[in-house]
This record gives structure tokens, sequence and C-alpha cells, in this order.
């Protein structure tokens, strides 16, 4: 069954992992010199890309800018070789519009999109590798490049996914244990305020337990934003260095 | 502006800055007012962007707190602000441009505007024909009027003294310089001829 498989007797995880243990992040900032702002974040064996363009003038059809604010703009595509099995349509299917949906929802609670009216601002984030928590790193990974790009923010936007094993939160689901099928619930937090910028669950969490999930979610992000954080302030160190103050 | 002998800039003698982040907490809305890259919110002011923190004294007042990036994030026409724009197209009713510079700041991609007809000169606005006002490939500046609606771009005007067509071709294809700007168009050619346009 699925709950021996995810934890084991003495409290280890498939891939050696704690319950509330993260798996380990890599990222970096400024990958490539024409877009405004892009990041690339590694999160175990998940790898996402993201790029922003803007803010620009509308592309497309004029009539979709608003007055008083900027449109973001959201793209999520899987590469053809990000899972097992070859995938057909990168982007363009359900799925991936329903995830782009969410990321502009994500976003648009982020970013101070009043300071741009009628422009857009384009995210474009891809999945290269694809091991459990697409979307949180594609929301980590688009943090980083809004970040690269100069566009104002509320905060961090940091994103985690957690699970339950039996009566433990487990935090920052990796792929088999996301296909186990338990319930997953995805969190997007907005660190400094404690605002939350999404919320989603899929398959069924006894309401009992939706607290002890939430918190190990919670504290999943807020461990994630260190980390971000310290990438951060080393590309501005970098970045400081290079033009030389 | 004056620079007094021996004075370094201050980058150089100042402590290493102090890096900010989005949501980073500077301090409370009393002490400060609120600069560009950082928001209010609960009496409190966070910064927006990351970069480097930057007090600046105000003689009347709080002293202004911001944070500033090395690389120059993208600036937006407002509503008064004056650009620059290069003409791409004319019409009978109006002249279509792309905006290149606000202010002096150059645009990473260039917006669209258009120059209407009644919003060439400020007089004789019936009389204005834009055959005769602008070319496609004239440097104009012009200010914007108007951010636009769901059917339109920036809208542009030149009708004022400093506005107008600064850099233009003649059919010959050398190039007219223009000191001061006219909207209805006396350009002084290289040799010291001139001709109404």
């Amino acid at each position: 069954m699925a709950a021996p498989e995810l934890l084991s007797d003495e409290g280890y995880r498939a891939d050696g992992r704690r319950p509330a243990e993260l798996r380990k992040v890599r990222a970096r900032m400024g990958v490539f010199a024409q877009a405004d702002g892009s990041a690339y974040i590694e999160q175990g064996n998940t790898k996402a890309l993201a790029v922003v363009y803007g803010p620009h003038e509308m592309r497309g059809s004029r009539s979709k800018a608003l007055p008083d604010r900027a449109l973001v703009n959201c793209q999520y595509s899987m590469a053809t070789f990000s899972t097992g099995e070859r995938r057909r349509r990168p982007h363009g299917d359900r799925q991936a519009g329903e995830l782009a949906l969410q990321l502009k929802q994500t976003f648009e609670a982020a970013i101070l999109t009043r300071l741009y009216p009628r422009s857009q601002i384009d995210i474009y984030v891809q999945i290269l590798q694809a091991d459990g928590g697409n979307y949180c790193a594609c929301v980590n990974a688009a943090t980083l490049a809004v970040m690269d790009a100069g566009i104002p923010m509320r905060d961090y936007v940091c994103a985690s996914a957690a699970g339950l094993a039996e009566d433990t939160p487990l935090a920052d689901l990796s792929g088999p244990e996301e296909a186990a099928g338990g319930p997953r619930l995805v969190l997007a937090l907005l660190p400094a305020s404690g605002q939350i910028a999404l919320l989603q669950l899929s398959a069924r969490l006894h309401q009992e337990r939706l607290e002890a999930v939430l918190e190990a979610a919670g504290r999943a992000c807020r461990a994630l934003h260190a980390v971000l954080d310290r990438v951060v302030r080393q590309r501005l160190q970098e970045v400081t260095a290079l033009l030389g103050d | 502006m004056r620079a007094s002998a021996g004075a370094l800039p201050a980058a150089n003698m100042a402590p290493p800055a102090r890096y900010c982040v989005p949501g980073e907490r500077l301090c409370s809305a009393e002490e400060a007012t609120a600069g560009s890259g950082t928001y209010t919110r609960h009496g409190f002011i966070f910064s927006s962007l990351a970069g480097c923190l930057e007090k600046r004294g105000e003689e009347s007042g709080l002293p202004v707190v911001s944070v500033v990036r090395d690389a120059e994030s993208q600036l937006l026409p407002d509503v008064g602000a004056v650009v620059t724009c290069k003409v791409c197209s004319i019409n009978s009713r109006f002249a279509k441009v792309h905006i290149l510079y606000v202010g002096s700041t150059p645009l990473k991609s260039t917006f669209r505007g258009t120059i209407r007809r009644e919003d060439i000169r400020a007089t004789e606005k019936d009389k204005v024909e834009v055959y005769k006002s602008f070319r496609p490939g004239d440097i104009v500046l012009a200010k914007v009027i108007s951010l636009g609606d769901a059917q339109s771009n920036y809208l542009l005007s030149t009708a004022e003294n400093e506005l107008g067509v600064v850099v233009a071709r003649s059919e010959a294809g050398t190039p007219f310089r223009e000191e001061e700007p006219l909207t209805c168009g006396v350009l002084r050619g290289t040799d010291g001829a001139h001709q109404l346009v």
C-alpha cells in the first residue's frame, strides 16, 4: 500500500530524507542575456527554467489591456524529454493551461502591477526535468526571474507541496511520492507577510489533518525562502562587483 | 555642477552598500518617505526591488528611502512625459510613431504612439496637413497626452513650442538639422538654405 512505501519504520522516506526535509536546491539568476530576467532552479531532480519579458507594450489584442494595471501573461511548458515517456505536446494541453492560469494568479498577487498600466509582463516557464513539485519549482524559478528583471514585487513567492504518510506530513514531495496517490497540498506563500497566494489540494484530505499538512507546507516555504534569499543576495554582490559600484 | 577639489565619489568612501530584497522591511513610515522601488503597508516601508538601499535627506521633512538597481528597469511613458519618437507611417488623419526615448532614457522595446492631426499644432488646427508636417523617418519630440484606450495606443501631441520635428531628411536625402524644433516646420538646411514645410 501507499503508506509503508512512503515512510519507513525508522522514519525515512524513499529517497532517504526526513519527513520535513527539503530536497537540495540549486538556483542561478541571469542565465540568459537576451531576456529581461531569467532564472534556473533545481529542486532535487526537478529542473525548471523561467524567463521574464517586460513590462512592455501589449502584444496581440489591445482590447485585453487593463487600464490601471499590467497584464501578467504566463506560459507553462514541459520539454518533451522531461518525463519518463516522451511527451508529444510541450504546451497547449489542458494541464499546461491550468498551471499557466495558476501561475498568473500567483504572480498577479505578488507583482505590483498598478505601476504599469496598459502594459504586459510575460513569464515563460519550462520544465526540463519533472520529478515532483513541477508547479512549485516553476513558481520559485519565476520569482527569481521577476526579481532579475527588476519588476517590483511585494515579496518573494515561495511554493512547496506537502503530502501525508499515515499521520506524518511530508514536505516537498518527489515524483514517486506524488504518483503514490495520496493527498497533495500545494502552497504558494509570501513569506514576510505570511500571505497565501495560492492553495491547492488534490485527492482527499481529512479535515483534522489539514492544519498539520498546511503547517508543514508553510515551514517548507519559509525554508525555501531562506535559500532563495541567499541566492539573490549573492547575485546582487556579483552584479555590483562586475559593474564596479 | 560644482565639483569640490579632492572629493571622491561617495560610493568609493561609503561603507559597503546595504542590499535589500523584495519584502524586506526597511523602516517605519514615520521616519521616512517611500521613494522608488519601495511600497508602504501597515505603516511600514518595504522594499519591492532587489538592489541597494539609498537614503536621501530632503531639507523639507523626512528623508526619502529608495531602492536602486544597477541596471535600469523598464520605464513606461507616463501622461505628461516628453518622449522622443520616430515617425513610421503617415496618413491624412494621423501619424504613427515608435517611441524610442522617455526623457533621456532609452527604452528596451519600442512603444507605438499616434499623433492625431489636431494635436500637431496649437494654432490653426484645421489647416494642418499631416503630409507637410511629418515624413516617415523624422525624429519628433512629443508629449504624451493619453495612455490610450481599447482601440488606440499612446496618444501624443506636438502642440507646444519646444515640441515637434527635430531631425529630418530632405527629399534628396541630406539631413536637416534643427536647433529649435518648430511644429510648422521651418527647416534650416546644412548649407544655410531655408525650406518652409
